[in-house]
This record gives structure tokens, C-alpha cells and sequence, in this order.
């Protein structure tokens, strides 16, 4: 699992394991600018800040090129955190469009902090 | 007699196995070769060896071939190619598996486009000798044959003019500023050489690159049963079941699993030399691409491989 952090809102929202950024951003209720949802077309990049990514699917060069992975460039339809990550949106702002989606992933992220081994004093 | 029809699409997928997958059981297309890296169809009622060719390795078109009926139509394309400024070089039979010799040129837009004579022919799955409709056993979708390609290219009135100039293709539909040719600024061209309305049409756009490719249907009912299997197959569809105004095609856009742009595409009335052709300004753009949103979806300009 990981949480996704959406900067400057603070907003967090709980992504389960192997869940690519994009399917759980949608998975929870929200949009944003999307293309072809399988790699191939660029649209739905993200700027990451904090975390890593691993891309479940092969790239090709010419829709992330090497430059823009090293800049923290985020391919969200194929791109599965590492861990918690940090990410800012570029054109246009992420729109919550269905609110009932945001309240159950709210309970999920919830209960993944209740379960998380408590670090020791 | 010249070119008849766009032969083949060979195009990049990033993953072979799960294109496959898509081509193949959603598509419902026949597989007739995989050799060196590459993997050719045939739609079940095409008859020469294949229409489309993927090949692993990054996104979009590699090139389209495009068939004439007679060998010596080469000699009289290859040199209106010439006349109108490409450099054209000679193919060899057998450097794409199956396919005779021709000729190779690279088109203003960026795009590589070989022309050629002749296919080994596998004949059609319905075959020849009393043949029935359909093949009993189709596979997902089932397309019957590869239609046309929609690219993207800089200039528009010198593809149209390319294409109007060495294949001696017409155009059927075009959106342009002006109602007078002179005057305009051509977005967009659908073009053809026969009565199938468009075999490529041109948008505005980047070089090189590929808006979509098109496999034949036969009406409302088959389009709107391809996005059933769609949705099945968890395939992105882009937009549909709709209708175009330009073509007046029936239409599903999708997406294969490397996120090129496919379509479903049925109708489309018959094109002919003579009939004046369609005219779309591009205020009215949107009800020309999609006759029932009336609104462009922002993906359609920007979303291409």
C-alpha cells in the first residue's frame, strides 16, 4: 500500500498494493487530465517530489524520456509507488468528481494507519 | 488503374505479448507470421498475407503500405513522387515478409509510406468456392479487414496535395477557415481513390505522428457490440458508440495496450470523383468529429502516439 500526497492541498489518499497512481487516484473518486490510460500518449504526467515509482510496463523513450525520469517525472497510468509519495499536478488541478469514492478510500487510509506497526519509542 | 487501398499498418507496442493479446482476441484478427520480432495479421475477410504488423519497441507508426493493382503503377507513382520533390527508393520483394517489391518514400508529415504490387494471397476465411457470410468462429470483435489511418502533419494542403499528386487520391471532406479553396487554411483532409470514403485522412498537428487506425465494421449494431467486447476486455474506449458528421462513419475510438488509437468504424456513404466535396468550418468542427456530443473531447488533438 501507499499514500499519495497531492502537494500544495495536503490531500492524501490510500492507494492499495501494485495499484498504479492513476488507477487509485480514479479508484478513490477523483480526475484529471487523462489520455490514452495505457502508456503511450504522455498526458496524465505528474511532477513527483517525494517517493519513488516503479513503472509495471515498459516505457517507451519518446513518451518519458531519461531526462524527465532523473527530474522526477511521473507517468501516472503505468507508475506503482515505492512507498508513500508527494506528487504535484501540472495542468489543471485534481478534481474530486465523485465524493462517496473519497469517503470509502478515507476508511481505507484510515485503517492501513490503524494496522501500521507503531514506530518505537 | 494505381492504388486500391491501404494494405497494411505496422506499428510499435511496448509490450509484444499483450498487443498481441488485443490484435488477437479482442481485434479477432489472424495471426500469419511472427518472425524476428514482428507479428502479422489479417482480418478474416482479407485475402493477402497481412494488414497490420507490430512490432516491440516504444509507440506509433512505423510506416502504412499502401497497394496498387498493376506492378507497372509503380513506374508511374515513383516518378510523380519524384516530380513532386520526394526522394524515392526501390524495395525489394521479400524485405517485408510476403510483400512484392515496390517503392519507399518519406511524405512532408514525416511518415514512411511504401507502395507495393502484391501479397502471397491466403484467401479470405470464408474462401471463395460457395462461400458463406461469416466465419462461424470469429474471436472477439471479429473485424473483417483494416479501413484507413487518421495522421497528424504540419501542413495539410501539401499532404492533400501530395496524396492528390502522386496517388492521385480526391478529397471527400475537409475543414477549412474559408468556404473558398484559396482563401482557407485546410485543418483537415479525409481522401480516397475510390468509393470507400477516406483511406487516410490528414489533421493538423505534429509530425510524424499517429492520431489512429481504423478496422471496418458493417453498422450501428456490430460498432455498438464492439464496445461491448471492449468493455469486457477492460479496453480504454476513448469515445462511443457515436457518429462522425464528416463521413458520417459510425465509431468506437479505443485504445491498444501500448495506447495507440484504434477505431471501429461502420458506414460512411459512397465517395466519387465527381461529387462536390463536403466542407466543415471549424466552428463547427466538433459536431464534425462527434455528430452527437457536439463537443470535442480535449484528448482528441491531444492525446496520439
Amino acid at each position: 500500500m501507499a499514500i499519495v500526497t497531492v502537494d500544495p492541498s495536503g490531500e492524501e489518499i490510500y492507494l492499495p498494493a501494485d495499484q498504479t497512481v492513476l488507477g487509485g487516484l480514479y479508484a478513490a473518486g477523483y480526475a484529471y487530465t487523462i489520455g490514452c490510460r495505457r502508456g503511450g500518449c504522455g498526458v496524465c504526467k505528474v511532477d513527483l517530489l517525494e517517493g519513488g515509482v516503479t513503472y509495471d510496463h515498459p516505457v517507451a523513450d519518446d513518451v518519458l524520456s531519461r531526462e524527465e525520469r532523473q527530474e522526477g517525472v511521473c507517468l501516472t497510468c503505468r507508475a506503482v509507488p515505492d512507498g508513500d509519495i508527494t506528487v504535484r499536478f501540472r495542468s489543471g488541478s485534481l478534481r474530486l468528481v465523485q465524493p462517496l469514492l473519497r469517503s470509502l478510500n478515507e476508511k481505507s487510509r484510515l485503517q492501513a494507519a490503524a494496522s501500521a506497526p507503531q514506530p518505537k519509542e | 488503374m494505381g492504388i486500391m487501398r491501404m494494405g497494411y499498418a505496422h506499428v510499435r507496442v511496448t509490450d509484444l505479448a499483450e498487443a498481441k493479446d488485443h490484435y488477437a482476441n479482442t481485434m479477432g484478427l489472424y495471426q500469419t507470421l511472427e518472425q524476428d520480432g514482428r507479428v502479422y495479421y489479417k482480418g478474416w475477410d482479407e485475402w493477402d498475407h497481412h494488414s497490420v504488423v507490430l512490432e516491440e519497441g516504444g509507440v506509433g507508426v512505423v510506416k502504412f503500405g499502401f497497394k496498387v493493382e498493376y506492378e507497372s503503377d509503380l513506374d508511374v507513382i515513383e516518378k510523380k513522387a519524384q516530380q513532386f520533390g520526394l526522394t524515392v527508393e526501390r524495395m525489394s520483394a521479400g524485405e517485408n515478409p510476403e510483400v512484392s517489391d515496390g517503392i519507399r518514400f518519406i511524405t512532408p508529415s514525416e511518415h514512411v509510406l511504401e507502395v507495393y504490387h502484391g501479397q502471397t494471397v491466403i484467401g479470405t476465411e470464408v474462401g471463395t468456392h460457395n462461400p458463406d457470410a461469416f466465419p462461424r468462429h470469429l474471436v472477439g470483435i471479429g473485424v473483417p479487414a483494416l479501413d484507413h489511418a487518421l495522421i497528424f502533419a504540419e501542413d495539410v494542403r501539401l499532404m492533400e496535395n501530395m496524396f492528390r499528386e502522386v496517388f492521385d487520391y480526391f478529397p471527400t471532406e475537409r475543414v477549412q477557415t474559408d468556404l473558398d479553396d484559396d482563401d482557407a487554411h485546410f485543418i483537415a483532409s479525409w481522401m480516397t481513390s475510390n468509393n470507400q470514403i477516406h483511406q487516410i485522412a490528414i489533421l493538423e498537428g505534429e509530425q510524424s505522428k499517429l492520431h489512429h487506425f481504423a478496422f471496418k465494421l458493417q453498422d450501428w449494431n456490430e460498432v455498438g457490440r464492439a464496445a461491448d467486447i471492449m468493455t469486457m476486455d477492460d479496453v480504454p474506449i476513448d469515445i462511443g458508440p457515436t457518429r462522425h458528421g464528416i463521413t458520417r462513419g459510425q465509431t468506437v475510438y479505443f485504445f491498444d495496450p501500448s495506447g495507440n488509437r484504434n477505431e471501429v468504424f461502420a458506414g460512411g456513404y459512397p465517395a466519387y470523383r465527381d461529387r462536390p466535396i463536403n466542407k466543415w468550418t471549424p466552428d463547427q468542427i466538433a459536431k464534425g468529429i462527434f455528430y452527437h456530443a457536439r463537443e470535442l473531447n480535449e484528448r482528441f488533438t491531444t492525446v496520439y502516439t
